[in-house]
Order: C-alpha cells, then structure tokens, then sequence
C-alpha cells in the first residue's frame, strides 16, 4: 500500500525537508547581506558603484531560476569541482540578492529624507546615520515584502533537484519510481509539508513585524 | 561682545539662477537675530548654506573664529544646532531616545549623563511626562519642542531655527515661540528665520530682511517694524500685516 511505503520513506522526506530548509537559510541569509549591501550602494553609491549594482541586479532577475543552477553547476564545474548543494545556494542567493536588493531599495527610500538631514545635522557621520537611523527605519518597511521573499524563495528550493540536490522533491521523485505511480498522493504529501513551512514562516515574519512596530510604523496586514 | 558666528559673502547658485548674492552677517554671544523677508528668497538656503547641509558656491562660516571645512563638519555641527521647520524627529525612537542619542552617541557621554542630560533638556521644553511616546503620537507643538530639545542636548554655541513655527496650526505655535523666547531670555545665541513677528518684537536683538538674495537691512526690531529704511521692508512688513506706524 502506498501508505505504508510513504511511512517506511518518511525518514527520507524529512531528510529531504531538512536539505531544503539548509538551501533556504543559505539563500536566504546571502540574499539579506548581500541584498542590503547592494540596495546601499544603489541609493547612496558613487555613479560606477551604482550601475555595476543596477546590471548584476537586472542580470539575476532577468534569468530562470533553473537556467541560474544549470549554469552554476555545470557552467562552473568546468573550472573547479563543486557539489551540487552548494552551486544551488549560490545561484539561488544570487537571484535573492537580486530581488532583496529591490526589496531593500524601496525600504530605504521610504525613509524620509529629514531623517539623514537630522542625523548630519546633529554631528553625525553618513555611514553612522545610514546604520543608527536610517536601516531601523527600512527594515521596519522591509519586512511585509520580505514575507512574500520568504515564501517564494522556499518554493525555489524545489527547483534544485534539476542539478541533484536530493532535496524533499528530489526525495518525492525517488518514492514514485521506486513504487510505480501515486504520484497524486506523494505530491500531495510533499505540497503540504511545503505549505506548513511556508505558513510557520510567516507566522513567525508576522509575529517578528508585530514585535518590531512602534507607532508611526503600524503593519499593514496583507 | 564676542562674535561667535561669522559669515562671510555666502553665493549659492542653482544651475544659472543665483539664490544668494553674497550673504554676510555676524552674530554674538548671546544674540539673537531674526530673519524675515518674501518666500523664496534665500532665507531657508542661508540658513543651510551656514551648517553646510546646502554647501556654497563661495562664501565662508567661522564658529568661534573656526572656519568650518569638509574635514571637520560633523565636529563644527556638534555646536551649531539646526531647528527644522518640519521637526525631522527620529521615528523610530522615542522622544526620550531622540534627545539622548546625540551625548549618548556622538559626543560619547555615558548612558546615564546623556540620560540624565535628555530629561533636564525635555524638562527646560515641558516634555518630560512625554519622554517614552514616539514623535507620531505628539503634536506638532510638542514634536517640534521635543526638537529643540535634542538641539539643546548637544550643548550648542549656536541654534539656526529655520521657521519652527511654519508647519504648525496656529493654535500651537505660542508654545513653540514661548521655548524660544525663553532660550533667548537665557542668553542662547540664535538665528531664526521665522515670521513670528511676535518673538521678533519680544526676543530678537536684531531684524535682518532679506530680498533676492541679498540682506536689505538689519536693525533693531524697533527701528524695522516701526520705521525700516528701505521701501521694500516698509511694502512686506505691510503685507503680511505687522507695519506698526504708516
């Protein structure tokens, strides 16, 4: 019975499940160092600085997601020997990045102008004011975007089974052939472990946005 | 008296059009003068050519005989406090936050002095039962009190007030102006670009108008609202209302 070949694959699942959620750390967390870095220059850059940010950021979002990890794994294993894991982190925190830096970008800019005047006004440097009083402000607009980030970035991690990361759809595709057809019910299985993923994230991005208001910055629900 | 700000022939042109002409004025320790004159005239632009936020074209700022550079702005602002006409308080911190960060992060004094240097600074503008709200739930009067006293916090030789009152409903400038003229009455050095004639009549030392660009004349708040030299002194003070003798 399919049932109990699911049960007896389950460890194979969550194994799957955690790789996927390593990929989406790792994305995730070159995405927010990056991204912010790239959202920085693009607003406060000199004009070379800025461009170079403009052409990376139009190249990554102007690209399949799987043509970024073909290209990463194999574009790069011509050169140097690197697993398959770490080609997808790469390619889908670049791509992150990207996106982030949008993100990001629009988040800074919100903030109004008064409030770098303030800053220097009062004796303070640029770079102090970009991080004491501006980056608090933008990550308080940041976070409802970065919600939505969260959740399509979790749903991009699938797509790393084309360059062998045996990820939680990889794992899916291993139960089918291995069983012949239900492929219904082991989708099924796999589409809700990713929903509840995704629900428990933004439940805690909420929780997280609620923390962080303080009057002036009331959430909008989406 | 010693001359604690000094301007000299301050141009500021955008693109062809010249916003100021070469702009000079002075101001003593303990001076407060007050700048009036038509909008668009170079008041606001004075006031940031001073602090640099504008740089000059040309045109030079000593403060206490030191000319202010790119190299030692941010330690020249640290005693030339600005008074935006539209608060610019930090959202994100609370009033008792706002007026702490200054000491606390620029000047570098410990939590507790700049603590308790913010509270006697929100006490001097009546804010003290206000030091944990954020600015969003204050009024623009408080808002623009509780901006004074960040810009007393930094200890300053010298406030520019670039039109505190403007952005507020008329029913809460009075305490505003009543902050100012009691700073004033203390002995703050002050240039306030305003057209509170009020506080002119009350706190300032001097009048300066200002036209196109150029200061017309600067006197006494007597000699300007009662009998200014200039015809076109005589024509604004006559439009907004506060010619006092015909």
């Amino acid at each position: 019975m399919i049932w109990n070949t699911l049960y007896d694959n389950l460890p194979y699942l969550l194994h799957g499940t955690w790789i996927a959620l390593q990929l989406l750390a790792g994305l995730l967390a070159i995405g927010l160092v990056l991204g912010l870095a790239l959202a920085l220059v693009e607003v406060y850059g000199g004009r070379l600085a800025r461009v170079c940010g403009i052409v990376f950021e139009r190249v990554f979002r102007g690209i399949p997601a799987v043509v970024l990890l073909l290209l990463s794994y194999y574009g790069v294993s011509d050169f140097i020997e690197i697993p398959p894991f770490l080609a997808a982190v790469l390619a889908l925190g670049l791509r992150s990045t990207a996106y982030q830096s949008q993100i990001f970008r629009g988040a800074i800019q919100a903030v109004p102008v008064g409030q770098m005047m303030a800053a220097r006004a009062l004796g303070m440097g640029r770079v102090e004011a970009i991080f004491r009083i501006v980056i608090p402000q933008a990550m308080r607009h940041a976070i409802g975007p970065w919600t939505n980030e969260f959740s399509s970035e979790l749903k991009a991690t699938s797509l790393a089974y084309v360059i062998g990361v045996i990820e939680l759809t990889r794992q899916a595709k291993y139960i089918i052939s291995s069983t012949q057809g239900n492929i219904l019910i082991v989708f099924g299985v796999v589409a809700i472990i990713y929903f509840i993923i995704n629900r428990l994230g933004n439940i805690a991005l909420y929780r997280l946005e609620a923390r962080m208001t303080v009057p002036g910055f009331e959430r909008r629900r989406a | 008296m010693s001359t604690v700000l000094r301007v000299e022939s301050i141009v500021k042109r955008y693109s062809d059009h010249a916003v100021l002409n070469g702009v000079s004025l002075e101001l003593a320790r303990g001076e407060a003068k007050v700048i009036m004159g038509p909008s668009g005239t170079g008041k606001s632009t004075l006031l940031r050519c001073i602090n640099h936020l504008t740089p000059p074209d040309e045109g030079r700022v000593f403060l206490e005989g030191e000319e202010l550079t790119s190299e030692n702005i941010n330690k020249i602002r640290q005693r030339l406090a600005f008074v935006f006409q539209d608060f610019n308080l930090f959202l994100h911190l609370t009033v008792l936050d706002n007026v702490r960060i200054g000491p606390r992060r620029i000047l570098g004094q410990s939590k507790e002095e700049a603590t308790e240097r913010a509270l006697t600074e929100l006490r001097r503008v009546g804010l003290e039962d206000r030091a944990n709200y954020y600015p969003a739930q204050l009024s623009g009067g408080q808002q623009q009190r509780a901006s004074i006293a960040r810009a007393l916090a930094m200890d300053p030789k010298v406030i520019l007030f670039d039109e505190p009152t403007s952005a507020l409903d008329p029913e809460l400038t009075g305490e505003v102006v009543a902050v100012m003229k009691q700073l004033a009455s203390e002995g703050m050095t002050m240039l306030v670009v305003s057209h509170e004639v009020a506080f002119a009549r009350s706190a300032a030392d001097k009048i300066i108008f200002m036209e196109g660009g150029y200061i017309v004349e600067e006197a006494t708040p007597e000699v300007i609202l009662r009998n200014p030299r200039s015809d076109r002194t005589r024509g604004f003070l006559k439009a907004i209302g506060e010619q006092e003798a015909v």
